[in-house]
């Protein structure tokens, strides 16, 4: 099960908090899911599946507030389902009858160093094998090829990473222990239909914070 | 954070061994009632008292203990014992009768469903049957009429000769406890990180300068593009019936108009607590709100007090060490946006507050206030000098700048 490990820094970020959603508000510091969607946007099969293990902050925490104008609806599936079957149709969305203006509590600068493992599940690929996902990540990472460029949070806050080999000297992360509260882990996908959120407390302790593994007893259901 | 730091506050002064210092309990909300209708045993009217006093320009009315209202929508929804004149004397303010005979009907609907103890209660009994016989003649004699039929004003009962409203009654009080409806599901609850009920619809906070006057929402999901995964309003952000209540209690309770706690930064109502009762807690509005004109040197003394206990490194009441948070709300129509959250020890912030005093220290004239109050900072930027003219982030921007130790 070797680590991996990447940079990642960005302009902005937005790990927005569930509570406040519509007028964002982000957490202190990167959520796993969104680390998750960092790796998963350098390699991802449908036969792995990646575990964050630890994030470290590497800049201190600082804020800006910006507001930003945003649509209030979104395409019906059902327009879209008869504009295909019949051929034509109008699906534009007119921003001008639709616009929301949505304020947002953002992070500045942002650099963070975060870890996590390859899991195989070997169902979906009786002949591979897990080397051969690891290859084939440390190729990716280390050429800078993704499928999407990784983002912090909010798609338009994109972020560019740096692979880490082992061993790497490298900056130590910021001088910070405290308690953040509960900090959403990830979501649960096991019913498609309806996903669960999970929760975990997280605390940062000399600008590290340990994530636990989404099925131990420290993330809450 | 923000809720989880309102929600420790709620606890807090539930703890308080002074009973006048607790916040309202769970199923209780403080509501500005300006009218009570007095009415005696066998429901007939006696009188309608005025709670209200002039404050500024407006009348504002008493505020009472009463059993928490339901969220209202467009559907017709009664509240326990007080409601508008519409749902308590069924009379047309709007134009809408048969609007309001539904509303009369289900205000005597909500109170003929408490528990059989509560209605032997005299003072149920005789709202009881003082709605079923309105005589609205009697009602139309009052010289407050007019202003009952423009407003459509909250009302509620006393008896006559109580001092206590009747929804105050030892018998009401305790069967108004809400029983938890079965509609709701159980889920995490993000703020306890226990399995709760989770909250639908969370209850208007009341008190941010320039949102809609119902109140608005922190948390809400009002349209389409809002929703994730699939979920509907509260399911967005699962919060247990109890955190809800705890940290919009609490919020409100520091938004009131008459709170110590909250000062108005530009567009930015900006509240402010501490972990334990702090001196810092009532200097705050003195240190950057303008003086009274009955007392000008208070913005004065309440530096004076803060560079003196951060020489010292105590301060008179709470310890130095004591988490202090300020929460800048901003409005946006029936939402409210966070314009800045800063949680700091006391002593910190005290320190980055006398910085900011230092910094804007400006030769003057013996005459002149020793330090300018942040509202003339600010106006003094705008076009004009205007107070409408301030740039709609720039309070906030400049708050945070000053609570983060930040160049203005």
């Amino acid at each position: 099960m070797k680590t991996y490990c990447i940079e990642l820094a960005g302009d902005f970020a937005c790990f927005t908090r569930p509570e406040m959603k519509v007028e964002r508000v982000s957490y202190d510091v990167m959520t796993p899911s969104s680390t998750r969607a960092c790796f998963e946007a350098i390699l991802w099969k449908p036969a792995i599946r990646w575990h964050v293990r630890k994030i470290e902050v590497l800049k201190p925490i600082r804020w800006i507030n910006l507001r930003r104008n945003e649509v209030a609806g979104v395409v019906s599936t059902r327009n879209v389902e008869t504009a295909m079957k019949s051929g034509t149709g109008d699906l534009g969305l007119y921003v001008e009858d639709e616009r929301q203006q949505r304020a947002g509590l953002f992070l500045r600068d942002v650099a963070y160093r975060v870890h996590a493992d390859i899991e195989f599940k070997r169902q979906a690929d009786p002949s591979g094998s897990a080397m051969k996902y690891q290859e084939m990540f440390e190729r990716r990472a280390t050429k800078g090829q993704c499928v999407n460029q990784p983002y912090l949070g909010c798609r338009e806050f994109a972020a560019w990473f740096r692979f880490i080999p082992e061993g790497a000297m490298e900056s130590t992360a910021i001088d910070e222990t405290r308690d953040l509260g509960f900090m959403l882990h990830d979501l649960d996908f096991s019913n498609r239909n309806d996903p669960q959120p999970r929760f975990f407390r997280a605390k940062i302790e000399n600008g590290v914070v340990n994530i636990p593994a989404l099925d131990s007893a420290e993330v809450r259901a | 954070m923000i809720l989880h730091a309102l929600n420790d506050y709620y606890q807090r002064r539930q703890r308080s061994p002074d009973p006048q210092d607790r916040l309202p309990a769970l199923g209780f909300e403080e509501k500005e009632i300006p009218f009570v209708i007095e009415i005696d045993a066998y429901g007939q009217l006696i009188n309608v008292a005025d709670t209200r006093t002039i404050v500024g320009k407006k009348k504002i009315g008493q505020r009472f203990l009463v059993p928490q209202g339901v969220k209202k929508t467009s559907k017709v929804a009664a509240n326990l014992l007080w409601d508008t004149a519409e749902y308590v004397v069924g009379v047309d303010t709007k134009g809408k009768p048969e609007r309001v005979v539904e509303q009369h009907a289900a205000f005597c609907i909500r109170i003929e469903g408490l528990s059989p103890v509560a209605r032997q209660d005299t003072g149920i009994q005789a709202v009881l049957a003082f709605c079923k016989n309105i005589n609205l003649k009697q009602f139309e004699a009052l010289p407050v009429w007019p202003d009952i039929l423009a407003v459509n004003p909250n009302m509620t009962f006393r008896l006559h000769g109580d001092v206590e409203l009747v929804c105050q009654r030892p018998a009401v009080v305790s069967s108004a406890i809400p029983v938890a409806s079965d509609e709701s599901k159980i889920g995490l609850c993000l703020v306890s990180g226990e399995p709760a009920s989770i909250e639908r619809l969370h209850p208007a906070i009341k008190g941010v300068w320039g949102a809609q006057s119902s109140g608005a929402n922190i948390v809400s999901f009002n349209l389409d593009a809002f929703n994730s995964y699939g979920k509907l309003q509260g399911a967005n952000a699962p919060l247990g019936k109890p955190a809800v209540f705890a940290y919009t209690t609490a919020l409100n309770h520091l938004l009131a108009r008459d709170s110590r706690q909250r000062i108005q930064v530009g567009d930015a109502s900006t509240v402010f607590w501490a972990e334990e009762a702090h001196d810092l807690e009532t200097a705050l509005p003195d240190l950057f709100g303008e003086p009274p004109k009955d007392n000008p040197n208070r913005g004065a003394d309440a530096l004076k007090a803060l560079y003196q206990s951060i020489q010292s490194g105590k301060f008179t009441r709470g310890d130095a060490n004591t988490r202090f948070h300020v929460l800048g709300l901003a409005p946006n129509a029936a939402r409210i946006a966070i314009r800045f959250w800063e949680t700091a020890t006391a002593l910190e912030l005290g320190r980055r507050i006398a910085g900011h005093f230092d910094d804007i220290k400006i030769a003057r004239a013996p005459h002149e206030p020793q330090h300018l109050s942040l509202f003339r900072l600010l106006r003094g930027i705008a076009v004009q000098g205007k107070a409408d003219n301030i740039a709609p982030n720039l309070g906030g921007e400049v708050m945070r700048a000053i609570l983060e130790g930040l160049p203005l």
